[in-house]
């Protein structure tokens, strides 16, 4: 099994002289599109991480003192929107500069 | 950036026409076409600002102790809500901006939840807008301190708590203030543009159910989006006009 997996792999590499081929005949690469591309998901995956810590602490927050919940929850949606406008500003990046 | 221009613009730009070039005429722009001077966002702004005029020109002379209507009962639990949010933030004589922030926050609600109708399009969605609003709001904030301070205290205060400290910490107060209304902006902007292509987005992929879904997000990112900018804003007076103790 293990020297067919290899011999398909073999053969997947010698098919990409295809794929250039296909770019060079395409024109020049577009690398601000490449680019943001990679930033965005970079931002969107950071900032998803970040709210998942705030969700997680809020939630703990509201779990052990039920009566703070007004004041967890404002904290909350304050710190949401606060991280989510970060993400914002790297779409707001890619939209002025990608054509 | 839509090009189209919507029916209510093109009314504008066949009707009234000098109006706009005179307009842009008393601040020295030009519009791009001088035969058709009114843009999508203007006309929706003040499509905004004639609702917000109407719905209170309705609401004052209705306005009684005893026996209040329901617009009067909506407009309190508004008022009541920034009011108790001015509280919480903790502003030194609060009272006296509560009159902006409600004015900021339904100005922000209404032209954010415009765009949900077919043929109207939200202000907000366009650059201008926002920073209309994050620019008065720099303007009122930095105003309110300085009226509550004096100018050469107020802007003594960016220098931090101690002298020493002074030359590190002006230059990065003065460029963190500046950076206000370009965060507010690009917030606020880009909420609202993300969520409308967003859903024109599954609107070609997924035509019938999918889209509705991405617009209830819209309605509630829209509210959201007000009460964040006003929120922010009341940090930031509460910031400008407090007191050391």
């Amino acid at each position: 099994m293990k020297s067919k997996t290899f011999l398909m792999l073999a053969l997947l590499a010698l098919a990409t002289p295809l794929f250039a081929a296909e770019g060079a005949a395409a024109g020049a690469t577009n690398w601000v599109a490449i680019t943001s591309g990679f930033a965005m998901a970079i931002a969107s995956a950071v900032c998803g991480l970040a709210q998942a810590k705030a969700v997680a602490a809020a939630c703990e927050g509201m779990a052990r003192n039920p009566g703070a919940s007004a004041a967890i929850r404002f904290a909350l949606i304050l710190g949401l929107a606060l991280i989510e406008s970060l993400a914002l500003y790297t779409l707001v990046i890619i939209l002025v500069q990608v054509k | 950036m839509a090009e189209h221009e919507s029916w209510l613009t093109a009314l504008f730009n066949d009707h009234l026409a000098g109006l706009g070039q005179a307009a842009l005429a008393l601040v020295g722009a030009h519009a791009e076409n001088p035969q058709r001077p009114w843009a999508n966002f203007i006309t929706m702004q003040v499509v905004v600002a004639l609702v917000m005029v109407v719905l209170f020109a309705l609401m004052r002379p209705k306005l009684s102790v005893d026996r209040p209507g329901r617009l009067q009962h909506l407009f309190e639990v508004v008022y009541d809500f920034l009011k108790g949010q001015v509280e919480d933030v903790g502003v030194h004589h609060g009272q006296k901006y509560v009159a902006w922030f409600s004015s900021l926050f339904l100005f922000i609600l209404f032209a954010n939840l415009l765009g949900i109708i077919p043929t109207f399009e939200s202000p907000t969605m366009f650059p201008p807008v926002p920073l209309g609003c994050a620019m008065a709001t720099f303007f009122y904030f930095n105003i309110a301190g300085m009226r509550e301070h004096g100018v050469l205290r107020y802007t003594a205060h960016f220098s931090g708590p101690v002298w020493w400290l002074a030359p590190v910490m002006f230059p990065i107060e003065i460029i963190s203030t500046l950076a206000r209304p370009l965060s507010l902006t690009i917030r606020l902007y880009a909420n609202m543009y993300a969520g409308e292509q967003v859903t024109l987005a599954f609107l070609g992929i997924a035509p019938l159910a999918v889209p509705v879904a991405f617009m209830g997000l819209h309605v509630f990112v829209s509210f959201l989006q007000a009460y964040i900018f006003t929120l922010l804003t009341i940090v930031y007076v509460g910031g400008a006009v407090a007191h050391e103790h």
